[in-house]
């Protein structure tokens, strides 16, 4: 399998806390990957140095075959739902999306591309509403499709998920699970781990920065000899446990 | 991509409710001290020349203040805001941003010497000095309000916070104002007079005197306060410069956030 991604010895610290450890780890082309953590396990971190957001103090960072043009080309190659997800509220859903539409320089009719992941996000009804009055869930599918607006063969999801109802997961995780058999590479970070355990092909588990674990969900299983993901993520996360 | 962050800047800074109600105080402004200068029977008699100069400082001091307080939040805001982070994720760069971010605090001066213009050409009705003066105030306006825009956006690439950025962008302000009232005894000062010459303010103001009061209307004749504040401009984009090599050293996030 051809690696797309690949993060060796990466360090960060902020101050005398280290944020990520040494950390190494790769994804395979095509891949539904979980990144996986407890709370301040260095995932977000991890992720703002993949996408470029942030600087590691030391380590090395590449995205196979997109690693000849400069940072702002890579982007046009990323789709990213980052941890902060700030809006402008005073913009409706579809001229936020033709805002972005404009600035990855989409070819072709870019209204008609905006109407379809408005569509495809369950978007279309509202997207003459302003941002401001969308709720979370709504916020968190205009995100996705602005994440898809220019047809990224890496997406990077950091909680895509979070704040929305058991349909709006549902709706979200066919989306990523159809991208996925379209050969897009996913790098998913997520608290849920029936849902990772559901979607994901390949785990990373990572705790104070380190790397604890990394394989197919079934052979973390089998190695942890238990019977589910959150178990093994368990395991190796909480100290003392049985 | 400039484009489109000068356009998103437009409509979300020049066509909300915050800069209609400028621009109406603005013109209020203009309109009042025009009334005063006419009406009052001591400002009424005053030179005509006269008139038009102090119009034209409290043209150029409220266009500054007004660019000061709108440039410390305009790049601040994506920060405060989360918005940076998409915006960066995009193939978009710091120099777009900038760039769309200058255009559209250039715009907002341009509206407020849209709503000033009319006042200078009734207050220099009778005199052949409506178009030259209009051409001073928008050339040495705008290299003023440039200079100071790329030192507000160093400040706000350092700080990323409204509230510090526009502290110290008043500050500055405020430092650079005062030399402009300095009597001409206290210019006589050594130090006064060295800071005189480098303050861009008081090129300004020395340079729209020296139009009114020897009619020196050509730009050879003004060269002596063109040259100081091309420089403070060229300050004002180099402070810029080494401020987004900082930036990009720290990253869209700083490792503090």
């Amino acid at each position: 399998m051809e690696k797309i991604i690949s993060i060796k010895n990466l360090n960060k610290s902020y101050g005398a806390v280290k944020a990520v450890d040494n950390l190494n780890l790769s994804v395979d082309k095509g891949e539904f990957f979980g990144f996986l953590g407890p709370n301040g396990a260095g995932k977000t971190t991890t992720i703002r140095i993949l996408t470029g957001m942030m600087e590691p103090d030391n380590g090395n960072i590449e995205i196979t075959t997109l690693n000849h043009g400069t940072k702002s080309d890579i982007h046009r190659f990323l789709g990213v739902i980052p941890e902060s997800r700030g809006f402008y509220e005073w913009m409706t859903g579809e001229e936020y999306l033709l805002f972005f539409a404009n600035l990855y320089q989409i070819e072709g009719n870019a209204v008609k591309k905006v109407d379809e992941l408005l569509k495809k996000t369950d978007l279309l009804r509202s997207k003459n509403k302003k941002i401001g009055a969308y709720s979370r869930g709504m916020k968190q599918r205009l995100g996705l499709a602005r994440a898809l607006i220019n047809d990224p063969k890496i997406l990077i999801l950091d909680e895509p998920t979070l704040g929305l109802d058991p349909q709006g997961q549902e709706d979200i995780k066919k989306m990523l699970k159809e991208l996925n058999s379209k050969g897009v590479t996913i790098f998913y970070s997520s608290h849920i781990l029936p849902e990772v355990e559901n979607l994901c092909t390949k785990v990373a588990i990572i705790d104070q920065g380190k790397l604890v674990a990394q394989g197919t969900i079934q052979e973390l299983k089998d190695g942890a000899k238990v019977d589910t993901l959150t178990e093994v993520f368990l395991k190796l996360t909480t100290p003392n446990h049985d | 991509m400039i484009k489109q962050i000068w356009l998103k800047e437009i409509k979300s800074e020049l066509y909300t409710w915050k800069s209609t109600v400028w621009l109406l105080v603005t013109s209020l402004l203009f309109s009042f001290t025009s009334y005063l200068l006419l009406t009052n029977k001591e400002l009424s008699l005053l030179d005509q020349t006269e008139l038009l100069w102090i119009l034209s400082e409290i043209i150029i001091g409220v266009a500054l203040l007004i660019i000061t307080i709108d440039a410390s939040s305009i790049i601040n805001s994506e920060f405060e805001k989360e918005t940076a982070e998409t915006l960066f994720l995009s193939p978009m760069t710091i120099k777009d941003l900038i760039l769309g971010k200058l255009l559209a605090s250039l715009s907002l001066w341009v509206a407020i010497f849209a709503v000033a213009a009319p006042y200078i050409i009734v207050a220099s009705s009778g005199t052949d000095l409506a178009l030259p003066f209009l051409f001073f105030v928008a050339l040495l306006g705008t290299l003023g309000i440039v200079g100071f825009i790329g030192i507000i956006f160093a400040i706000s690439l350092v700080y990323r916070s409204v509230k510090n950025t526009l502290t110290t962008s008043l500050i500055l302000l405020l430092v650079f104002s005062v030399p402009a009232f300095f009597s001409s005894t206290l210019k006589n000062n050594p130090v006064a007079a060295w800071f005189s010459i480098i303050d861009p303010i008081d090129n300004i103001f020395s340079s729209l005197d020296n139009i009114l009061v020897d009619y020196h209307t050509s730009i050879l004749q003004n060269l002596n306060f063109i040259i100081p504040l091309s420089i403070f401009c060229a300050i004002g984009f180099i402070s810029l410069w080494i401020a987004v090599k900082y930036f990009k050293k720290q990253g869209v996030i700083r490792s503090t956030q």
